[in-house]
């Protein structure tokens, strides 16, 4: 994450706020900042969606291939991650800088959305052993606040729900070698399933209480945090703890719960949101960048 | 390993004799350097000289699966290589910015520009076709790698033969030199690139800019054309400002220069070809002369003039007066040493005879070497200057003087000095023997 | 997906009209906005047709790392350029570090030096990223616009606006502003980037074959091209003045 330095005053100052339930700016230790969805930001792209949470901003693009399916799983299809910090985030991440980052938070991804409990991989087969949907999920930092992980896991649901896969007729030649037609048609397409694809819910310890949605201040006074990723119905399917600390067996229990209750509450407005926005159709004024 | 930093005197002095339109060696300002242009054994490599830059360029071919979006086009690749025999600040390994550069205009001077006629490198369509690889190395960098490079990869392009395919049916056999004869590659038009150096925010510009040139200069463009008068390419670089003008004035400079040089490439390519058809032995060991100990050759320039004599009486008339004469100058014969002799003693200490011993040891070693030299000079001397004029030397070849220390005139200074010497030449027979 | 063969295509139609149905010398929709960004010193997105770009300005600041850029009587200028993954039509494997990223970096360096003023601040060093999130033909000249907006936005100081813009040769006749198709089709194009009012060319670049003689008129095409982005420009940055002059209730 991109550093910002802070005082030992300014440390205790946050640090007595928040154990009376006080954030400095004003939330509640379990309260997420501003968030801003759009999707269909990028049109080159089969799914794309904007989330703007805070001062983060993070742009998802999803794109959709026909490739090999892996020896293992030959009727599954599967999704490829890819994390770009850019430099406009920040100046450490020119060149090379960011890459450790970005394979950290790909990483992650992979563990938490790659597996057929999040996503239907059995939809994306086309032949078994033969073709299949690869879907290339891109995710691009534009601006670092802190609570990188739940902005880009909404971002890419988001995204997902955004994607349109085209459908596929297979044909048999006369060789008996398969030949695969993409429909021409674009609103011929295959939607996803996007209700049990959970989101990622980050909690730091602060002193003696956890914290949802930091900001980087914030991080900076926290030795450790803890990622729940969260589905719907409120099952965790991934944990992951982050941080040079050490957290005590009863604290993670708690933070666990209380990762599941925000989790959970977090699914319905999304969805609502989602397809409040679809509903829309092409009356929706695209703002992208541009408001 | 950094480069020696260019002081601001050279910088200086440059910048003003450009000014003045005159440059280091000579040249005008839309001169080229000399350019010299050789060939190896094999086909398709080719050395380019261009004043002191030198630059060796090698095409080798290789079959292979097209791109995928492209299933019946050769592919061409082209790679400049900055290696550190060419000047100290290259290093080996890393990508400088200076390396993409040059490898990215060549790209597009000589890729994009579709020089070559990629289709008839397809020898299946969608399973193999050739791939063309030109690498250029630079051996010397003395200003003006570019245009070296560009022009080094255009004549090792015509210069190459490919092995001859044969396709029957499905199968394809790859024809050895030996079996038939390698064809050469189908080139449209020989795209060149000319660099102009732009100084003082753009006022003064000139063609071929060597080194210290190049040091110096604000900004550079530069423009790939062929003998069509067909811009192939056009790229500025450095934070200058150009006004259309200059641009359009450059680029007709540029089609004189193109094709002068485009003449030259030919007529070597043509004393190529009659050269090995004679079957006489041709490559880069012929093309280096033999009987020079150096490697380098310098060419005598020619240097103006027609002022010269003006200027030498201005100076000559704004000197100061030459200091007074010396009625009996000492003079040391080269290779001698003097120091506490009376006259002009320039190290003010007061020991003398400890550094004349050592002086006199000093002289004496170099003396063991120049002893005939010497005595050839001692003889020219004593014949053109006599009288007042004293010479010191270790020559052998004096007469023994007596002392007498009491002569009140200058003899005593003389025979001081030759006493000294006796003592040095009794000294050196005792050695001898 | 694989793409079809263009070669049927015919970039100016008899009628005057191009792909995209504009004429030979109209320029794409411009549309930007400056501010984006909170974080950053200056940041701007700018949108022309369907390339559209962000750039984000940090400095003038201390140099980081290698001392030994340190200029003594000016600020050093430091360039990225980099491509979302998402933004062509087949996948980007790398956002950045290959050659032609790295060609463009040195070039929107170049651009940008002979620009902005940078004897005011010296021994610090701006750094100005761009990035591409969709590209459709004239990647340099969207870069170099956005990111003028950007560094106004920082509030540094430059000489006059920076705009660039892409000509290509169809038929003797110039035309202003091409899209992908139009750059693919093999057409000699040359990206210009000028300061409009002096006239000053800050990088002029130029691919593919073109006869002599039509120089003239192909850089006087991409000059009036420049000067009409130029005037895009100026607006823009009008209107977020007084946007933000509202704002802080002036």
């Amino acid at each position: 994450m991109a550093t910002v330095k802070v005082s030992e005053a300014e440390k205790v100052y946050i640090l007595h706020g928040i154990r009376d339930d006080l954030r400095v700016d004003g939330r509640g230790c379990e309260d997420y900042r501003h968030v801003e969805i759009e999707t269909d930001v990028v049109s080159n792209t089969d799914g794309s969606a904007k989330v703007t949470l805070g001062d983060t901003a993070v742009l998802v693009g999803i794109k959709a291939d026909i490739g090999k399916p892996r020896p293992m799983v030959p009727n599954e299809g599967y999704l490829e991650f890819f994390v770009d910090c850019s430099a406009n985030a920040t100046p450490e991440f020119e060149g090379r800088g960011g890459e450790e980052l970005g394979t950290e938070l790909s990483n992650t991804l992979y563990k938490v959305f790659n597996n057929k409990h999040s996503v239907d991989l059995k939809s994306l087969c086309i032949s078994a052993g033969e073709h299949c949907w690869v879907l290339y999920v891109d995710v691009l930092l534009l601006q670092c606040d802190g609570n990188l992980y739940d902005a880009i896991s909404v971002a890419i649901k988001a995204a997902l729900f955004n994607t349109k896969i085209p459908k596929v007729h297979i044909s048999a030649d006369e060789e008996g070698a398969k030949e695969i037609e993409l429909s021409d048609d674009p609103y011929d397409c295959m939607r996803l399933d996007v209700e049990n694809v959970p989101c990622i819910v980050t909690l730091c310890k602060v002193g003696h209480r956890h914290v949802v949605d930091v900001t980087l201040q914030e991080k900076a006074c926290s030795v450790a945090s803890l990622i729940i990723s969260v589905t719907h119905t409120g099952t965790v399917t991934c944990t992951r703890k982050l941080g040079g600390g050490s957290l005590d067996p009863e604290s993670i229990f708690e933070m666990t719960e209380a990762g599941k209750r925000v989790g959970k509450a977090l699914h319905a407005p999304l969805m609502k949101l989602l397809r409040q926005e679809e509903s829309l159709g092409k009356t929706r004024q695209k703002v992208g960048f541009l408001g | 390993m950094k480069d020696t930093p260019l002081s601001n005197c050279e910088r200086d002095f440059l910048l003003k004799a450009i000014e003045e339109k005159k440059r280091l060696d000579g040249r005008q300002t839309y001169d080229y350097r000399k350019m010299k242009i050789t060939f190896g054994t094999d086909y398709g490599c080719c050395f380019v000289d261009l004043g002191k830059t030198r630059v060796m360029a090698q095409v080798s071919c290789e079959l292979v699966t097209p791109k995928e979006n492209r299933p019946n086009e050769g592919i061409m690749f082209f790679n400049i290589e900055l290696s550190p025999m060419a000047s100290p600040a290259f290093e080996q390994g890393r990508q400088s910015e200076l390396s993409v550069k040059l490898n990215r205009q060549l790209e597009r001077c000589l890729r994009n520009s579709k020089c070559i006629d990629t289709e008839s490198l397809c020898v299946v369509s969608g399973e193999k076709v050739w791939q063309i690889r030109v690498d250029v190395h630079m051996l010397n960098h003395d200003g003006n790698l570019m245009d070296a490079a560009s022009i080094a990869a255009i004549t090792a392009l015509c210069h190459f033969r490919r092995p001859d395919v044969g396709i029957q049916g499905d199968e394809v056999t790859v024809y050895s030199p030996e079996e038939r004869d390698p064809i050469p590659l189908s080139i449209y038009h020989m795209p060149i690139s000319v660099s102009f150096s732009f100084f003082q925010q753009g006022t003064y510009l000139l063609v071929d800019p060597c080194e210290r040139e190049e040091r110096v200069m604000d900004g550079l463009l530069m423009i790939a054309m062929n003998k069509h008068r067909e811009i192939c390419s056009i790229q500025s670089s450095g934070g200058i400002m150009l006004l259309k003008e200059q641009v359009m004035r450059c680029s007709k400079i540029a089609s004189v220069k193109v094709s002068e040089i485009t003449e030259l490439l030919s007529k070597a390519l043509e004393n190529d070809k009659k050269a090995r058809k004679e079957g006489g032995r041709c490559g880069f060991a012929e093309s280096m002369p033999q009987e020079r100990i150096t490697a380098l050759k310098m060419d005598e320039t020619s240097v103006e003039m027609t002022d010269v004599t003006e200027r030498a009486k201005d100076i000559v008339q704004k000197t100061e007066a030459p200091p007074q004469l010396v009625r009996s100058p000492v003079v040391p014969v080269p290779g001698v040493g003097q120091v506490g002799q009376g006259l002009q003693n320039t190290w003010g200490l007061e020991e003398e005879d400890e550094e004349e011993t050592e002086e006199c040891d000093n002289s004496d070693e170099e003396q063991e070497e120049k002893v005939t030299k010497m005595e050839e000079e001692e003889h020219e001397k004593e014949a053109s200057r006599e009288g007042d004029v004293v010479e010191i030397s270790d020559s052998e070849e004096e007469d023994v003087v007596i002392l007498h220390p009491e002569t009140p005139d200058k003899t005593p200074k003389n025979t001081e000095s030759r006493s000294h010497q006796k003592g040095a030449a009794a000294s050196k027979k005792r050695q001898k023997k | 997906m694989v793409c079809g063969n263009m070669a049927g295509l015919e970039l100016l139609s008899d009628q005057g009209y191009r792909l995209d149905g504009r004429k030979a010398s109209e320029l794409r929709k411009v549309q930007a906005r400056m501010g984006v960004f909170a974080q950053a010193d200056g940041s701007a997105y700018l949108e022309q047709g369907n390339t559209k770009a962000l750039a984000v300005v940090y400095g003038p600041h201390e140099i980081r790392g290698s001392r030994s850029w340190i200029r003594h009587d000016r600020a050093v200028i430091n360039c990225q350029y980099s491509m979302a993954t998402f933004s062509t039509a087949e996948r980007k494997r790398r956002p950045h570090g290959d050659r032609k990223s790295t060609e463009m970096s040195l070039h929107l360096k170049q651009t940008f030096e002979a620009a902005v003023m940078t004897q005011l601040y010296p021994r610090s060093q701006i750094d100005i990223y761009v990035k591409i999130l969709q590209s459709d033909g004239g990647n340099y000249s969207v870069c170099v616009n956005a990111a003028t907006l950007a560094v106004i936005d920082a509030g540094i100081p430059m000489r006059d606006y920076v705009c660039a813009c892409s000509v290509g040769f169809v038929d003797e006749t110039p035309l202003a502003d091409l899209c992908y198709a139009e750059e693919s089709g093999g057409v000699s194009s040359l990206a210009l980037a000028l300061l409009p009012r002096g006239g000053q060319i800050a990088l002029l670049q130029m691919d593919a074959r073109l006869h002599q003689d039509h120089l003239d008129a192909l850089i006087e095409a991409a000059m009036t091209a420049c000067k009409g982005v130029g005037k895009v420009l100026d607006e823009v940055v009008r209107l977020h003045l007084k946007e933000v002059s509202v704002l802080t209730g002036e």
